[in-house]
């Protein structure tokens, strides 16, 4: 057990203890070493469930809208975790006061098939640690250490912002990555126009990336409506892509990218560098950055009189 | 049920085998959404004054540009119409005082996520046009008639080699 | 029956054999994604050995998406034609064993009882299934604690053992014998026997639950606590059901193109919200709960009564795929053991 890990219990049940909460919301080990998973703890008795290792991989926030609607909940939450739920409180989705936030630095996650990629056998892990701005695996055989470009989430890996932006109290510090990986998508319309086809061909319409996301609260996603039908049911690259590109539209200046879409999908679609040309879009064109405290309001339910006007004047 | 998803397909279909046989250039599809209390009232002026504009516009009239949810526009693409042209009223002269503030920072992102998705952004206009604006309307119709008719057919949302049947 | 051995680097001559007598249906190699089961063509790399993730195979006799029929109107005329896949040879190579087994559950839900399903039945007569156990057993594998898995064995006609630079195929029903009469195949010598007997043993042996007589199907009750708690955490994606090889439930809908009408089947499944949601509004499924118990419970305990074979197999993929991690093995360890089992260290 590390010293964060200890500390997160002990004001996890300081917080339950005194009442402040009635739930902490954290992650768990997991089934397997190399996975955690998210766990509920309303009795103080039950603490020492609760880890934090470079698998905690689950954005927490999800549980919030249902979860902190009536009653105080304390939650774990890694920098990008916490930018959702800043902006779940922007958009009046859950109410700042009914939340104990126990802020983390991060040093970024792991992404586990890349671990397959290094000849790593999954079955063979018994423990995964930070060290600096790497990996160490323990495994069956003794224990290496991983470079972070070889075994981080491709997500951590362009993250700059790993320092809480919003906290009741915060543990551990943050090892910002020293290089940052840039995006590689093709350049040309017919080629961009290509990649995402073919991506989003792959769909089966699980919808893992919208249930897993935050900020994909709506009561009633579009996708689901019957009358008027924005899209059919049936999993063909059209409809895949009329999806995607809607979901891409409503997170636009709301996604606070923390790659959950990508981690999920059974099929690997990129969705997340869709979700971060979007991003760079808005933090261009408005300096605007979800998930930020400074910002006041939604981007899209506000305007200035000065704004970029897109209106292609023909004369 | 759902709508018609290959209607405009079929109709250019038939239209461009029409047209060749006529002797006549290929005409687009586009679709306007034109907000009612500027735009429309400019299509209107521009009919009443009898000004000359192609037939290739199926107009929409919604109460204001700030209705124009940027889903109606990805649908009518992967529906496959040629262009989309989207009009209300200057900034501050809205009905509604403010809708088409709102409308102009979708829109604008809305413009980054078609050239994210690698779609020709020449294919979807974006325009201010008041009551008054009968001949802009008239002209507006007309340059961005010429403009797709020059990129040509829309080949639809996905590559020709990733699409479905 | 005759066992053969197919040396690695004659693959490609054996599915050319084979592709002359059968179409030929395996995993396809995708970019970014697990392989997927189609009609093999030119250029695609089929890949054969089971080492990776796949989709389920269900994903060639259910398909995602499919048009049931088609109806035309012309002023005065309406015209029904419905759209049946042919009924040719099939062979379908490179699943795991689970996932042939998983076939047998879809058998009894689209071929047995009082409807058979002409789409379905259409892909699957005359199709011939070739399991691959690879060289490793996969860890999420726990096949051996939903059945006995030598009774698995004559629901396949061969079963492929990965042994390093080379496959022993083992003919496990009489029409498998038609997949081995290639010349290029060469006889097994006694330590391929053994080799391959190794690698039964193992997988009877790998991922057996620590609960003693498997029977999870008379243990696992509607007002078990477990439910409460997958449900909190589920967040109510399709993942499970749609990766999952024997899950079948699907939708049908219609849609109008132009002046035809397309009736279409797709994937459904008892996760989502609207699955039981009634045109009145009332929805008898109200939360996760309902839900997360509907899917463990028909698998484990409906699909036993009604067919008489448990709807899981074993095959893994919610467990390593589920984004919560919700790990079917330890829900059925917690409500079959009678104590916890102690956490992973």
């Amino acid at each position: 057990m590390t010293e964060i890990e200890s500390r997160i219990r002990e004001e996890a049940k300081k917080v339950l203890e005194n009442g402040l909460v009635d739930l902490v919301i954290g992650w768990a080990a997991g089934s397997v070493p190399f996975r955690t998973t998210p766990v509920f703890i309303d009795n103080a008795q039950d603490v020492d469930k609760l880890v934090w290792n470079p698998v905690c991989a689950n954005n927490l926030a999800v549980y919030l809208p249902k979860m902190a609607k009536n009653r105080k909940v304390a939650i774990v939450a890694k920098p990008c975790d916490i930018r959702s739920i800043v902006a779940l409180i922007q958009e009046n989705q859950v109410k700042r006061e009914n939340l104990y936030i126990i802020g983390l630095g991060c040093a970024g996650v792991v992404d586990p098939s890349k671990l397959e990629s290094a000849a790593i056998r999954l079955s063979d892990i018994k423990a995964l640690e930070w060290e600096g701005e790497g990996i160490r695996i323990v495994t069956v055989d003794g224990e290496q250490v991983l470079r972070s470009t070889e075994v981080h989430r491709e997500m951590c890996l362009a993250c700059t912002k790993r320092e809480p932006a919003l906290y009741d109290v915060k543990f551990g510090e943050a090892v910002l990555p020293s290089q940052i990986k840039p995006r590689e998508l093709p350049e040309l319309p017919e080629e961009r126009q290509k990649y995402w086809s073919e991506q989003f061909s792959k769909c089966i319409r699980c919808y893992a990336c919208r249930q897993i996301c935050p900020n994909c609260y709506c009561e009633v996603c579009f996708a689901d409506r019957v009358e008027p039908k924005w899209t059919a049911k049936k999993a063909v690259p059209e409809e895949n892509w009329m999806f995607h590109a809607t979901r891409a539209m409503h997170l636009a200046g709301r996604c606070i990218q923390c790659g959950e879409c990508e981690r999920v999908c059974p099929v690997g679609i990129r969705i997340a560098e869709l979700m971060r040309e979007m991003a760079e879009a808005v933090k261009n064109k408005y300096d605007y950055e979800a998930g930020d405290p400074k910002e006041e309001a939604p981007l899209l339910g506000t305007f200035r009189e000065n704004d970029i006007d897109p209106a292609q004047h023909s004369e | 049920m759902s709508e018609d998803s290959t209607l405009v397909q079929e109709r250019t279909e038939q239209e461009t085998k029409e047209s060749a046989e006529q002797g006549r250039t290929w005409q687009p599809i586009i679709l306007g959404i034109l907000c009612n209390w500027c735009s429309y009232a400019g299509a209107d002026l521009a009919g009443s004054s009898r000004l000359q504009y192609p037939e290739t516009v199926r107009i929409i009239r919604v109460p204001c540009s700030g209705r124009v949810d940027p889903a109606f526009v990805l649908k009518a693409f992967r529906k496959g119409f040629d262009g989309v042209m989207v009009l209300g009223c200057h900034p501050g002269d809205c009905h509604y005082a403010k809708g088409n503030y709102y409308a102009r920072r979708r829109i604008a992102l809305l413009q980054d996520l078609l050239k994210a998705l690698g779609l020709p952004e020449e294919r979807f206009h974006f325009e201010w046009v008041s009551a008054s604006e009968g001949n802009r309307f008239a002209e507006l119709v007309q340059e961005f008639t010429e403009q797709i008719r020059r990129l040509g057919p829309f080949k639809g949302v996905v590559a020709v080699e990733n699409k479905s049947s | 029956m005759a066992d053969k051995i197919l040396p690695k680097d004659k693959t490609e001559g054996f599915i050319q054999a084979l592709g002359r007598k059968f179409v030929v249906v395996a995993p396809v190699e995708r970019k970014d994604a697990p392989a997927e089961f189609k009609e093999i063509g030119a250029g695609d790399k089929v890949i054969l050995d089971g080492s990776q993730m796949m989709m389920p195979p269900k994903d060639y006799l259910l398909p995602r998406y499919e048009t049931l029929l088609k109806v035309s109107t012309r002023p005065g005329e309406v015209e029904v034609q419905p759209v049946l896949p042919d009924e040719k040879p099939r062979v379908m190579l490179g699943m795991w064993l689970p996932d042939a087994q998983a076939i047998q559950v879809l058998d009894k839900v689209f071929l047995e009882g009082k409807f058979r399903d002409p789409y379905y039945a259409a892909r699957r007569a005359n199709t011939m299934l070739v399991a691959v156990m690879p060289a490793q057993m996969r860890w999420s594998w726990f096949c051996a604690s939903t059945d006995d898995v030598e009774k698995w064995k004559p629901n396949v006609d061969a079963i492929m053992y990965d042994l390093g630079d080379r496959f022993y195929i083992e003919v496990t029903s009489p029409r498998g014998e038609a997949l081995v009469e290639w010349e290029g195949l060469a006889e097994p010598s006694s330590e391929d026997v053994a080799g391959k007997d190794r690698l039964w043993e193992q997988f009877k042996s790998h991922g057996v639950l620590p609960f003693s007589d498997g029977k999870f199907y008379e243990q696992l009750a509607w007002d078990h606590p477990i439910w409460a708690e997958i449900a909190q955490k589920c967040i109510g994606c399709g993942v499970c059901s749609y990766m999952c090889p024997s899950c079948s439930c699907f939708d049908i809908q219609d849609e109008v193109c132009g002046t035809c009408v397309e009736r279409y089947r797709c994937r459904d499944t008892c996760q989502f919200e609207d699955f039981t949601l009634m045109g009145s509004g009332h929805n008898p499924r109200p939360d996760q709960l309902p839900r997360s118990r509907q899917r463990l419970m028909h698998k484990f305990k409906y699909q036993h009564e009604q067919y008489g074979v448990v709807g899981c197999t074993g095959c893994g993929r919610c467990v390593e795929l589920c984004p919560v991690n919700v790990d079917i093995r330890e829900v059925l360890n917690k409500v079959c053991a009678e104590k916890e089992p102690e956490p992973a260290v």
